[in-house]
């Protein structure tokens, strides 16, 4: 059974109700999220809160997932970054500050052991600014817009240091199946 | 239609999977990716790269983390404790109606004692006004008795009736009299005492002396010579029946 179809039985049994597959897809994906909304709050104990809510979401809300449409991950992802900058702005606007980016500075304000400016994987092979420009879209929460000025470069050259960036993650990724595969043959 | 190259160039795939794009937005895309089979594949690429890096940096989220998220998903193992304390609600809701019962019926004593006192009391101030009146007449009684001015003469019954015995009161500063007839002998129904005044030999009637009464009150009559008491048919008479005379006593 594919990864994606092990989802898809998941999936069908979380809108039957049953439980146990929430639990199931927590076991899974509950890292890949957790790494997400904690690299976007920077705090462990609100990170702790959000990701259980987002958990709770994805059970209410299975009926809204179209698996035509996307992968699993990618609207459990929505969920957990839509969950968190929620939270975010909600906690900004009872501090009231002047400043309107729900992101900036956060850095800061961090209160967890973990480094969370570090990233591991195929990401990490990349150049500084194309890691910069996947991390700010994709670990923390910024839109487009947001990171271009962030990065203080125009949103053209942000975006094309995005496709860039995922053009090289993406030979990254096809170089490592492609060593996986050749290795396989070998043993075989 | 939004066309692939425009799509791919503007960067619109990457936003639509970071849900960047408004509504209409993401609605144009959704149908170029359901037009457009590599475009699709693109998406699907991308998802897994996506998928892929979010892996490669997951950070284990601490285990009390899932035993939150069960124990917030068990409703029955949480409210295992809710029904305990639904007992302890029916106890509390039991014991609220036996007390509420118990109130009612006490409330309902009271209400039947606080019915029987004040029933009481009104047959106490009934009780208290008839001793109230006959105080106030014993009162007036005792005061025309005991006036400096009243005389007081004792009547005593002849051959006829030997062991009657009548007191009259008279005051003539006030022209009163009044007679305790309680000595006189009992008589039949059909007959009555009453009494005269003599005056200047007219025996003038003061009235009738029913034997039941302490005190009778009887018209004073100006002149008198003599009170007399008279045996008469019941109702009295306008004029004495002299046979019957049982008393008479001298005021002069």
């Amino acid at each position: 059974m594919s990864h994606h179809q092990e989802d898809a039985a998941v999936i069908h049994r979380i809108r039957n109700k049953e439980k146990d597959a929430l639990y199931t897809l927590y076991d899974k994906y509950s890292g890949a999220l957790f790494g997400i909304i904690l690299r976007i709050c920077r705090n462990q104990a609100l990170a702790e809160d959000l990701l259980q809510e987002t958990f709770i979401k994805i059970w209410e809300n299975i009926e809204g997932y179209d698996s035509d449409k996307g992968r699993f991950y990618t609207w459990a992802y929505r969920i957990a970054k839509n969950t968190t900058l929620n939270a975010l702005r909600k906690s900004d606007m009872l501090i009231q500050t002047e400043d309107l980016g729900v992101l900036k500075d956060k850095d800061t304000t961090a209160t967890t052991d973990i480094d969370l400016n570090t990233l591991n994987g195929a990401i990490k092979k990349l150049e500084p600014h194309h890691q910069e420009a996947l991390s700010l879209v994709y670990f923390r929460g910024y839109t487009h817009r947001e990171a271009n000025e962030e990065m203080g470069v125009p949103l053209g050259t942000f975006k094309s240091y995005i496709r860039q960036a995922l053009q090289l993650l993406r030979e990254s990724y096809k170089s490592d199946f492609l060593l996986i595969w050749w290795l396989f043959e070998i043993v075989v | 239609m939004m066309d692939r190259k425009d799509i791919m160039e503007q960067g619109l795939l990457e936003k639509y999977l970071l849900e960047e794009l408004s509504s209409e937005e993401t609605k144009a895309i959704e149908i170029a990716l359901a037009n457009d089979k590599e475009l699709r594949q693109h998406l699907q690429l991308l998802e897994e790269d996506f998928e892929k890096m979010a892996f490669e940096n997951a950070i284990a989220p601490p285990a009390a983390i899932k035993s939150a998220l069960i124990a917030r998903m068990e409703p029955t193992k949480v409210r295992s404790l809710p029904s305990s304390s639904l007992w302890i609600a029916a106890s509390f809701a039991a014991l609220f109606l036996l007390s509420s019962l118990w109130m009612y019926t006490k409330w309902q004593t009271a209400q039947d004692k606080l019915d029987f006192i004040q029933n009481q009391s009104t047959v106490l101030q009934d009780r208290l006004e008839v001793l109230e009146e006959n105080y106030k007449l014993t009162n007036s009684r005792l005061q025309i008795i005991n006036h400096p001015n009243t005389i007081p003469f004792v009547l005593k019954g002849n051959n006829i009736t030997p062991n009657s015995r009548a007191v009259a009161y008279v005051n003539h500063a006030n022209r009163l009299v009044v007679v305790n007839p309680k000595g006189l002998q009992p008589l039949p129904d059909d007959q009555t005492y009453q009494m005269w005044s003599d005056v200047e030999g007219e025996m003038i009637n003061m009235g009738l002396l029913p034997t039941d009464k302490d005190l009778v009150t009887l018209k004073y009559i100006d002149h008198a010579e003599s009170l007399n008491i008279t045996i008469e048919p019941a109702g009295g008479n306008d004029h004495p029946t002299v046979e019957r005379l049982i008393s008479a006593v001298t005021l002069l």
